[in-house]
């Protein structure tokens, strides 16, 4: 009942400003609501390591002297970075999705649903992003640093993994948060196949209560709290991760 | 069967036949032989592009001659055909080169250590003993959790020679170790090269400091335009040598003052 109070004061000391959070009062619109927040952040929470773990791979594929390796992922990142998410969206639900279901027997045995294709098509998107940011740090890895590593014995995963890939992180930290942060404002792409993410849900509030200016605040500063988060918790790598006397 | 006293326990650990090598156009060894003496201090002297940096890496299985035979501590490595051969042998051979190349994010215990536990499956334990052992070899034990951009060019250079022997090879091959230094820490790192060669290390150098060459070698070669001009003891080749070209290239180099300077630093 507290509960209640505090929701009914807060509907209450808003009105007096003119904005109205009447749905909070509901048990529909507001749980609808709640729900889209809950899974912006599942979103967010489940893409991030996607788009990161991809985008490593991706980048020791490009970097990799093996054709075979470098040459799809290499078409891959073109195709993405350069087209729209949201055309990749549609074409992913609505071309490979169907592609999917009709292998399968229907779509009621398609075990693949609109969450994963956001994360799969926004995961991979940032990937992409990031695996360049990472392609231009492993390349920055002097050579007689690797001649070096390979002189004492170390095969070339080896050298990628305990020397590159090290390296590459922390010269590439900067502009994977900045993906980071663009992964997190590409979600709301979700709205388009119906993942009831936070902007789905307040259309769906809004074009019932006209309330849009009213969740359009929550929104905004929804959005920039989970990326001043990122940007924070980046930093925090960034410094943690230092090297004394280096010039990263 | 010959004068020398080694002679009875001397077994050849490198040898080079007839080794040619070119990168694209550019021919860099034109017929390469060389037998190098387990325990030996052997030096290659030369001026610079005559090919000496490129037989070390022959040796290190780093580059892959066109022909000629190759052996090192029994494997012919001239036959290795896959990559993983290779890497077994630059297990074996240990490489310090001009520019250190210390692993710049690892602490310089972390350096020593990563190798013989991720490329070696060595114990970790065993091996954090071992390397704070070699630092004290090269007596740097208080830099053990120092990075490497904190250290000086020597300091770094000592560090990467112990990262060398913390694979214990069977022979080091020293690529140019002190050209990118200053004077003035050219001899501590020279100090640790004489330490480990009056060991009984195989050590191989290439090297421009023609004092040191001539004090620690047991055998001295001249390179020039991807042959060997001159072989024989330091006696020899610094001090008797027939060859004008070889008389002009030591006179030229050890000269100056700076060795005088480097000689009494280390000692």
């Amino acid at each position: 009942m507290q509960d209640m109070n505090l929701t009914s004061l807060f509907i209450e000391l808003m009105a007096r400003l003119g904005l109205n959070y009447e749905f909070l009062a509901t048990g529909y619109e507001a749980q609808i609501w709640r729900d889209g927040f809950l899974t912006t952040l599942y979103l967010v929470a489940v893409t991030i390591p996607v788009s990161l773990i991809v985008g490593l791979i991706f980048a020791a594929c490009l970097t990799s002297n093996r054709p075979w390796l470098s040459a799809p992922v290499r078409g891959f990142v073109e195709l993405t970075r350069n087209t729209p998410t949201l055309v990749q969206l549609m074409f992913s639900f609505l071309v490979l999705n169907t592609v999917v279901s009709n292998m399968v027997g229907g779509a009621q045995n398609n075990p693949l649903s609109p969450f994963f294709w956001v994360v799969a098509v926004v995961g991979l998107h940032v990937a992409a992003l990031h695996a360049e940011a990472i392609r231009g740090g492993i390349e920055a890895v002097p050579s007689s640093m690797i001649e070096a590593a390979r002189g004492m014995g170390f095969s070339p995963f080896e050298i990628m993994r305990y020397v590159q890939i090290p390296l590459a992180f922390r010269s590439s930290l900067p502009a994977i948060v900045n993906g980071l942060i663009s992964l997190v404002k590409s979600t709301t792409v979700g709205n388009a196949i119906a993942v009831s993410e936070i902007t789905y849900a307040s259309i769906m509030v809004w074009t019932q209560r006209d309330n849009v200016v009213e969740l359009m605040i929550v929104l905004l500063a929804f959005f920039s709290l989970i990326n001043f988060v990122v940007a924070r918790v980046g930093s925090w790598v960034e410094r943690r991760l230092a090297i004394p006397g280096y010039g990263l | 069967m010959t004068a020398s006293p080694e002679t009875e326990t001397n077994t050849a650990i490198v040898k080079l036949e007839d080794v040619h090598l070119s990168f694209g156009q550019t021919q860099v060894l034109k017929g390469i032989d060389l037998t190098i003496y387990k325990g030996d201090a052997f030096s290659i002297i030369g001026p610079s592009g005559s090919g000496k940096s490129t037989i070390l890496r022959c040796i290190n299985a780093l580059v892959t001659p066109q022909s000629g035979k190759i052996t090192v501590a029994g494997t012919r490595v001239d036959q290795l055909t896959k990559e993983s051969e290779r890497i077994q042998l630059r297990k074996r051979v240990g490489i310090v080169f001009q520019q250190y190349n210390l692993f710049p994010h690892l602490t310089v215990l972390d350096n020593i250590v990563l190798a013989p536990t991720k490329i070696l499956g060595a114990d970790k334990t065993a091996t954090v003993k071992l390397a704070r052992e070699l630092l004290e070899k090269v007596r740097l034990s208080e830099k053990a959790d120092a990075y490497p951009g904190q250290l000086s060019g020597g300091q770094q250079q000592r560090v990467a020679i112990a990262r060398a022997l913390a694979m214990k090879p069977e022979l080091v091959l020293f690529d140019e170790v002190t050209s990118a230094l200053d004077p003035e820490t050219v001899g501590e790192v020279l100090w640790v090269i004489r330490d480990l060669i009056r060991d009984g290390m195989t050590s191989i150098l290439v090297t421009h400091e023609m004092r040191f060459a001539e004090e620690i070698s047991d055998t001295v070669v001249f390179t020039e335009n991807g042959r060997i001009v001159d072989h024989g003891s330091p006696q020899q080749i610094f001090h008797t040598a027939d060859n004008p070209r070889i008389r002009q290239f030591v006179g030229g180099l050890s000269g100056g003052g700076r060795g005088a300077v480097r000689d009494g630093e280390g000692i």
